[in-house]
């Protein structure tokens, strides 16, 4: 009787809204945002040009010497710094590096020094479970790869980090040369700093979140005061809280991704319509096939473009990335109350 | 600005291959496809498109793939994929030589090879028949803080004219749409905007609009003649070969 009664029934021709999205993704993100042609509203009931808030946390892992968790939506990712020392005679080789400069170091060309010894290495890890795609078990993805280099590059180029933070210089007690003259100041040792990002989940706009909690760890971390010890004639560290220095930044490059969302129109004679959505989600980021990212810094008054990487399609010309780079500027502003409310 | 040095189809057991050689760059391109795709990456309705980018010293780094991961977005926008679906199309890309002065620039150096490597996939591809939705050419723009913008500078030139201030790579496709920008350093989105005008006058605007000349008469490729835009020599370069492939039919 069961059988008969559901034979009757001619099965439903609606879907759930689940089961829409999952069958096909495309018309149904391109529904909901042609529903209202004034404010178009995305799936995840964001309009086009909407952020998602950022939390962002210090100082939460007690071994690591500056860290932050960062959360933007369902992307939720963890940062720590580590610091390590880099003996000079360990670093092979000879460089000779432009020498430090005692006027200004705002201006000093230290970008090589810190490329060539590595003083900074940035390293990302997938958790099981933090994106479908990721296969745990496996070497780092494609996708980790292009994600590490983009950091990397992102954090030479913008000058981030001071070289004079993180020598660690020694003045001896007399010139051994010429006991008369005053003895000169050198280079014993480096600080290393390992960044290790870890990525609890992604959901969209990862080279954001990891960026940003970089830079939230980076603000937070303190380095013991370090020192040439001629007696030991090695390097010891202060353990006086005190005497722990922060690093200075320079700067502040925040990134902003966006998609570019291309509908499809059902007649062949209409024009073909297309939008920006501001940081993407995982869903969006699926659907969406090209891509800006705008990294600006709007430290020193005028917004200021650190970089633009825009690839896998031609809809973004000049109109539409003028328009990406006031929303970025604007971002920039929200993101830097949030960063300095948390430390 | 020198003109790039081409020969294409010089593999005979690749589908097809392009060499080519600009301001000391030599890369060797091969395009396999359309062929059988494994299971795991094969899509029901688009071609796989698998790019990979060989060093000339050593095995692949991080590096190496970012610069396939932005290969692989551009050239998916540009390859009708549609059109030969659960098929792969495989781009290898082997950088052969890369100017001496190339380290010691100082500047990210997966910016100043990305046009070379995007020239070198997309001869490659039109060598192999793959089908194409457009053209693609690209640029490099240097703008230094003191002396004026450079056009796709050699290494010796970005050397001499230390600092750098930013450094912008631009592609369009045939119709003059921007399709890759990858721009870093410091600077307004006026300064941007000028450069990517500078960009598209070399790549994609017409000659009676004011393009910029390329190549002087001593600079012949293939028997093109001073090509005024990258456009045109890019359609010199497949004109040319059409041409000597065509040699007997047109003779007699």
């Amino acid at each position: 009787m069961a059988t008969a009664s559901l034979q009757q029934q001619p099965p439903s021709l609606t879907f759930p809204r689940p089961i829409f999205a999952a069958v096909s993704p495309h018309p149904f993100l391109q529904a909901h945002l042609s529903a209202n042609k004034k404010i178009p509203v995305r799936a995840n009931g964001r309009s086009a040009y909407e952020f998602r808030r950022s939390g962002i946390n210090t100082g939460s892992l007690t071994h690591a010497n500056g860290s932050a968790v960062v959360r933007l939506g369902n992307t939720s990712v963890v940062c720590g710094v580590r610091a390590e020392i880099l003996m000079e005679e360990d670093v092979p080789g000879t460089n000779d590096f432009p020498p430090p400069r005692t006027d200004g170091e705002d201006e000093e060309d230290d970008t090589q020094e810190i490329d060539t010894l590595r003083l900074i290495v940035p390293n990302i890890e997938l958790s099981t479970g933090s994106t479908p795609s990721h296969i745990p078990g496996n070497a780092p993805s494609t996708f980790q790869q292009s994600l590490i280099t983009r950091i990397r590059s992102l954090l030479l180029s913008t000058r981030l980090l001071r070289a004079a933070d993180l020598r660690i210089l020694y003045k001896p007690s007399s010139n051994p040369e010429d006991p008369d003259e005053e003895p000169e100041t050198i280079v014993k040792a480096y600080w290393v700093l390992y960044i290790d990002v870890f990525f609890i989940s992604i959901d969209g706009s990862e080279f954001d979140a990891a960026f940003l909690s970089i830079l939230a760890a980076l603000r937070d971390t303190r380095l013991p005061y370090a020192y040439f010890d001629e007696e030991y004639e090695g390097i010891l560290c202060s353990d006086a809280p005190s005497e722990a220095k922060r690093l200075r930044l320079r700067g502040l490059p925040i990134p902003s991704t966006f998609a570019v969302f291309e509908g499809k129109s059902e007649d062949a004679g209409e024009q073909d319509f297309e939008w920006v959505l501001s940081d993407p989600d995982a869903f969006e980021e699926g659907v969406c096939r090209e891509s800006v990212c705008v990294v600006v810094d709007g430290s020193r008054g005028d917004v200021v473009v650190r970089r633009i990487e825009k690839s896998g399609g031609g809809v973004v010309g000049r109109e539409h990335l003028r328009g990406v780079v006031g929303m970025a500027g604007k971002r920039w502003s929200e993101v830097e109350k949030a960063l300095s409310g948390s430390g | 600005m020198v003109v790039p040095e081409v020969t294409i189809t010089h593999l005979n057991r690749a589908d097809g291959s392009a060499t080519y050689t600009h301001n000391g760059y030599s890369i060797i391109g091969a395009v396999n496809g359309p062929i059988e795709v494994l299971r795991r990456d094969e899509m029901p309705e688009e071609a796989t498109i698998e790019v990979n980018v060989r060093p000339a010293v050593g095995v692949g780094s991080p590096k190496e793939r970012h610069l396939e991961t932005l290969l692989h977005n551009t050239l998916r926008s540009i390859i009708l994929t549609r059109t030969i679906p659960r098929t792969l199309v495989q781009i290898t890309l082997q950088i052969k030589s890369l100017p001496e002065e190339e380290s010691s620039t100082g500047i990210n150096t997966s910016l100043t090879i990305l046009p070379h490597l995007l020239h070198t996939a997309f001869l490659a591809l039109l060598s192999a028949s793959i089908p194409l939705l457009t053209t693609l050419t690209s640029t490099l723009i240097a703008l230094p803080s003191t002396s004026t913008p450079l056009l796709s500078p050699t290494a010796n030139e970005l050397l001499r004219a230390k600092p750098i201030k930013s450094m912008h790579v631009f592609a369009f496709s045939g119709d003059g749409r921007l399709l890759l920008n990858e721009s870093d350093g410091a600077f307004s989105f006026e300064e941007w905007e000028e450069a990517c005008d500078m960009a598209e006058q070399v790549c994609c605007k017409e000659v009676d609009e004011g393009g910029v000349r390329l190549g002087g008469g001593d600079m012949e490729v293939d028997g093109v003649e001073n090509s005024q835009n990258l456009e045109r020599w890019l359609r010199g370069v497949g004109r040319s070969k059409v041409e000597w492939e065509q040699r007997w039919k047109s003779g007699t």
